[in-house]
């Protein structure tokens, strides 16, 4: 690993300050992807601002339809809450999928989605229901959030302060893990929401998508039968090792019908 | 007594370190004014090294110094020279062996072969500076597929050695072989890769160096497990008398094969020492592992079986082409040759064979011994074969292999490639596994995968292994004033349970109390000779070395023991820790006799006190044969591909268990290691640069707890061999013989009616998933 | 260069960390603490699980200096008076290692999943461990030495 300087701010405008007089400032959250990545000498920041003392970013709350989880909640305190697992089971067990228990124990919801990793299972979830990102200076809706692999609409220095989810009628989330690192090879969210039916689908892309074919037809019969038939085209898919573009869309048909037998 | 004795699961003396975090591993060990040295390797797969600035690195702050390889041919240092048992040509001729330094001096043949060594105060300094080091590369043509390499106009590695060949070899009789193909009813053949993997140790490797100016001499601390052969090689690279280097293995965390080897890292670790005047520390990080330690298997065969009507074998042929990586490794050429050849034919009576194999230069890091070394190999291209043809033949694949198995009659037998199986009943361990797998029910279970959209497959695999290793081995044993007894062996456990398994034979034999034996091993200065570990030689050689000095001491004791009770050692009997004079019926216990033989006054004219101390030699004259049988239930998912495996069940003869739940853990291991294989686990470089793909455990997938079945052990004792005192046959690599074959058959048996016939190893999900949407199209 | 203060197996320590110095080193460099273990670089393995403030963490993938101001607990601060944890106890009972390099790792990991898990069977014993790997048992030792140090630790 790079030297660089460490910072422990105990308020946003603290860390936003810290962050402005940084050659290059980079915010940790849980820590869980970018101390792997300094410790491969892949990233060099100059200045390590942990936000892990801001009370500001905790919490989990559900008020009536909608559920608001702080920043900086880990994924275990997210698969272990009670108010997740009674208004969106789906989200508690995806955040008990990420991962390992070591890993939960340290990673963020936060910080997943300003990754933005294009195997990462929070973007599915967050793009499948339709949440809310509220950063210290706006609130952005999550089809505008995730913008590219590894990209996402934050400004430089923008911190996420808290997502808002609308609870849906039902949703599900069904991943397939690549054998070695157990990230989604690819994974499906299914959401049955007020708006609509989403269909969000990480793994396969460069970035989390949605699948505006499939919402449709689900939008008129919520049934895992009414997908057979339907398919996201090759084209632009992930290939690799472990999957090529053709058998990571296979997954994405198989994996999404199974998501609407399970929602609940 | 008894409750250490031979036999029993004792539990594990090494364990109370492990639990506790008590052990120590190579990165334990940090002497004063320690530095630590950093390995620059190639980040190309081939490539001319045009020239190395390491002007700007030397100035960096904590920097003792950095070597090249121009250093290192500088001093004169000579190159590693294979120890491969198979040597010569077909034609009689020597293999091919390119020099082997421990740099790559003025080319890089493969990535992550070491171009510097940056030595500073601490490992950060070391890296900051090795970013520094400027080097000029040119980077060449690479070729990493082994029968791409043999190709025309493929890209020439070595520029002296045409067509990337290393050595031809054959075994076994061709023409017999012909003619059985010839006259044969029935002719099936299969192409087979059996895939390039590597061991993983969780420990990764590493050494502590250190030198010592006054008496010119020096200390090697390393994570290997063959600390004596090693040894004899670093000192022939520096031009040292061997006994100039103490080499020594602390707790070892595992080593599989991968860590047996004559590596580059430790002399280059030695020289520096001397160089700077201070220990010297490295530690490969795992993705350094997977570009730097050794990988294993990488071979491409054509298997072909001959059969009558009935379904009688009547011939097999088996041709390989045995990727070896960029160099002739320790051992390397001889896995895909001899080390292949030996156990063709599994467990089956097969009147002809014939084996033929090339063994072929790539620009990838090289082959060595992985556990079992050739004979996972052999044992999946005859299960394999045998499916093949029950499933293309028609014949059940249960009966196709009761029919061909050797009979216990036939024993013993000289197969047709030499082997000597003296020893077991491979029908009878065949049909003891057959009964644990629940047939019966079976019918029942895929009903209830299928009403869940699953396939489910069964298939059995009989398994034929040998033993291999240094064939000699040394155990020394030392009795205290206060009763404790030191055993010194030149065997090695890497996490196997020596410091266990060897004292109860120890003390099972002389009658003592296992808790007062101290175990020393992997120490150059412990033992004159020691074959450390590799294949399945821990009890088979050392642990008939230990009886061997064992049965010394009793007779040594007897005439002690007959002096204390005057009586003639004609007459004494010895059992259960007691002599007992036949005639008198007198007794004395050998820990009397042990804590006479302190006293001067007590013994007979000529003994001296200590004198029941014992150093001795056993060596092994034939190799072994392991046997037993393993069979697998799968759920195969065809809509992802994904292949669960859900039922396992295991018999094998390894002759007397001395320690069942040691011997538990290892068949579990290498049933483990062998799923990893069938289903998951590949090295993978790059087609068109030679990169490595699967650098890191992000992309090398390891079997995890939730990966693993249940798994059902059983033990054949009935048949000892009479090779070694002990009857043992080696326990250790068993595993991974029987697991890939017996998991991927059935697999193919659940997709049968898919009209998938062949998938080659690792199964993965897309594997398998693509296989059945091409069968369907 | 950052002087942090911790609880360490029970003691108060106090040390001066650099920002880029992980837990794992600081643990095994610094303070000795050698069985924690390193087996990886990418949060895979599993040997370095240490607990912090009673959860388990993987102490290669945090910073030293994250870790100020809290209750670590490594494998040599689970026996007490000289008497082993029982999941310690377990895992030597049922052979649940070989080589002994992950075992650290493990036997923290295993510790927790008892703790936070009152009803543990098999199938939640094999997924507790997904961020533990293990080359040497086939894990089978290993699942039954969890639950046996489950069941000793519920008394």
């Amino acid at each position: 690993m790079y030297e660089f300087t460490f910072h422990q701010p105990e308020t946003l405008d603290e860390a936003a300050q810290i962050f402005a007089h940084a050659d290059d400032g980079q915010f940790i959250a849980g820590g869980q992807t970018i101390v792997p990545v300094m410790k491969q000498r892949l990233a060099m920041p100059s200045d390590i601002i942990d936000l892990g003392r801001i009370s500001d970013l905790e919490g989990i709350s559900l008020d009536g339809d909608l559920l608001t989880i702080g920043a900086m909640t880990t994924h275990a305190e997210v698969a272990a809450s009670q108010d997740v697992k009674k208004a969106i089971p789906a989200l508690a067990h995806l955040a008990d999928e990420i991962g390992d228990p070591a890993v939960r124990n340290r990673g963020t919801i936060g910080g997943s989605i300003a990754n933005n990793d294009p195997a990462a299972d929070y973007p599915a979830a967050l793009l499948g229901l339709g949440a809310t990102i509220h950063t210290v200076t706006r609130a952005i809706p999550t089809d505008d959030f995730f913008t590219g692999m590894f990209e996402t609409a934050l400004d430089e220095g923008e911190v996420i302060v808290r997502v808002s989810i609308p609870v849906p009628e039902k949703a599900a989330y069904v991943k397939f893990p690549q054998p070695a690192s157990r990230f989604a090879l690819v994974g499906v969210f299914v959401a049955k929401t007020a708006d609509g039916v989403r269909v969000a689908v990480t793994g396969a892309g460069p970035c989390v998508f949605r699948v505006k074919e499939m919402e449709q037809a689900l939008d008129k019969d919520f049934s895992a039968a009414v997908l057979k038939g339907i398919s996201v085209p090759d084209d632009g898919l992930n290939s690799d090792l472990h999957a090529s573009a053709d058998y990571r869309a296979s997954l994405v048909s198989t994996l999404a019908r199974r998501a609407v037998a399970q929602a609940q | 007594m008894e409750k250490y004795g031979i036999g029993q699961p004792v539990r594990r003396k090494e364990d109370v370190r492990f639990i506790t975090g008590t052990g120590t591993y190579i990165d334990d060990v940090a002497p004063e004014k320690l530095t630590h040295a950093f390995v620059l390797r190639s980040p190309f797969a081939h490539a001319k090294i045009l020239s190395i600035d390491t002007s700007e690195a030397e100035a960096m702050p904590g920097v003792l110094g950095i070597i090249t390889g121009k250093d290192w041919m500088a001093e004169g240092f000579t190159p590693i020279p294979t120890k491969s048992g198979v040597a010569k040509k077909i034609d009689g001729s020597p293999l091919n062996q390119p020099e082997r330094h421990c740099f790559a001096i003025d080319r890089a043949r493969y990535v992550g072969e070491p171009v510097a060594v940056v030595v500073a105060e601490t490992l950060n300094q070391a890296q900051d500076a090795a970013e520094l080091i400027e080097v000029d590369y040119e980077e060449l043509p690479s070729v990493t597929d082994a029968r791409r390499a043999l190709e025309d106009g493929a890209p020439r590695i070595w520029d002296d050695i045409e067509g990337n060949f290393c050595l031809d070899f054959e075994l076994g009789d061709k023409e017999a072989t012909d003619k059985a193909f010839a006259e044969a009813d029935h002719v099936v053949s299969l192409d087979l890769v059996n895939n390039r993997v590597t061991a993983v140790p969780i420990e990764p490797r590493g050494a502590v160096a250190e030198y010592d100016a006054a008496s010119d001499s020096y200390k090697l601390q390393n994570a290997t497990q063959n600390v004596h052969a090693n040894r004899a090689t670093f000192a022939d690279v520096l031009k040292v008398p061997a006994d100039a280097i103490h080499h020594v293995a602390p707790d070892v965390g595992g080593g599989f094969g991968a860590k047996n080897s004559g590596y580059p890292e430790p002399p280059i670790l030695l020289y520096a020492a001397k160089q700077f005047g201070r220990p010297v520390k490295w530690i490969n990080d795992r993705n350094e592992g997977f570009q730097s330690d050794t990988h294993g298997r990488a071979q491409f065969s054509k298997v072909e079986l001959a059969l009558d009507k009935e379904g009688k074998f009547l011939g097999l042929r088996t041709r390989t082409i045995g990727d070896i990586g960029a160099y002739c490794w320790t051992v390397g050429p001889f896995t895909p040759t001899g080390g292949s050849a030996r156990t063709q034919g599994g467990a089956y009576l097969i009147p002809a064979m014939y084996y033929s194999a090339v063994a072929t230069f790539t620009n990838t890091m090289p082959t060595d011994p992985y556990r079992g070394a050739g004979r996972p190999e052999a044992s999946y291209q005859i299960e394999r074969i045998v499916q093949h043809a029950a499933e293309t033949l028609g014949f059940d694949q249960v009966e196709l292999r009761r029919k061909n198995l050797m009979p216990a009659d036939s024993l013993p037998r000289k197969t047709p490639m030499g082997l000597d199986v003296d020893s077991g009943d491979f029908p009878e361990v065949f049909e003891r596994t057959l009964k644990m797998t629940d047939r019966a029910g079976f019918e029942e279970r895929v009903s209830e995968s299928r009403e869940k959209g699953l396939r489910r497959g069964f298939s059995i695999a009989p398994y034929l292994e040998c033993t291999g290793g240094a064939p000699k081995e040394f155990a020394g044993i030392a009795f205290e004033k206060d009763g404790t007894v030191t055993l010194r062996v030149g065997s090695q456990s890497t996490g196997m349970g020596h410091e266990t398994s060897k004292p109860q034979i120890l003390a099972h034999t002389l009658g003592i109390d296992f808790n007062k034996v101290q175990f020393v091993q992997a120490d150059t200065k412990a033992t004159p000779i020691g074959g450390g570990h590799g294949g399945s030689r821990n009890l088979e050689v050392g642990g008939n070395a230990v009886l061997k000095a064992a049965n010394a001491v009793v007779d040594k004791a007897k005439v002690l023991a007959a002096h204390l009770l005057n009586s003639n050692t004609d007459d004494m009997e010895f059992a259960d820790g007691t002599f007992t004079d036949v005639k008198t019926k007198q007794t004395v216990s050998m820990d009397d006799v042990i804590a006479a033989s302190f006293e001067k006054g007590r013994l007979p004219d000529g003994m001296e006190p200590g004198s029941l101390d014992t150093d001795s030699t056993f060596e092994r004259e034939v190799i072994s044969c392991p046997n037993g049988c393993h069979a697998a239930e799968v759920e195969v998912d065809p809509e992802t591909g994904a292949v669960r495996v859900e039922h396992y069940w295991v018999i094998d003869d390894f002759g007397p268990i001395i320690n069942p739940m040691l011997a538990d853990g290892q068949v579990m291991g290498g049933v483990a290691q062998g799923l990893g294989q069938a289903l998951m686990e590949q090295i993978v470089y790059d087609d068109e640069d030679g990169q490595l793909v699967t650098g890191s455990l992000m992309d090398y997938a390891l079997p995890r707890a939730d990966s693993m079945p249940r798994m059902e052990l059983g033990y054949y004792e009935d048949a000892p061999t009479a090779k070694n005192p002990l009857g043992v046959k080696g326990a250790g690599e068993a595993g991974c013989c029987g697991a890939p074959p017996a998991i991927v058959n059935a697999v193919l048996e659940a997709l049968r009616e898919d009209g998938v016939t062949h998938i080659d190893m690792p199964l993965t999900p897309e594997k398998v998933w693509r296989a059945i949407v091409d069968a369907k199209r | 260069m950052s002087v942090i203060s911790l609880t360490v197996n029970g003691n108060p320590v106090t040390v001066d960390v650099e920002a880029r110095s992980l837990l794992s080193r600081v643990l095994r460099d610094q303070l000795s603490l050698t069985g924690t273990h390193v087996g990886c670089d990418t949060s895979q393995c599993g040997a370095c699980v240490v607990h912090v403030d009673g959860k388990p963490v993987k102490s290669c993938t945090m910073l030293a200096v994250q870790a100020a101001g809290t209750d670590v607990t490594t494998i040599e601060g689970l026996a007490r008076d000289g008497k082993l944890h029982p999941m310690q106890e377990a895992f030597r009972e049922n052979h649940g290692l070989q080589c002994g390099f992950c075992t650290p790792g493990m036997i923290m990991s295993a510790v927790a999943l008892a703790e936070h898990n009152p009803d543990l069977d098999e199938a939640a014993v094999r997924k507790g461990l997904e961020g533990n790997l293990c080359r040497c048992t086939g894990y089978q030792n290993i699942v039954h030495a969890v639950l046996d140090g489950a069941k000793a630790m519920r008394g």
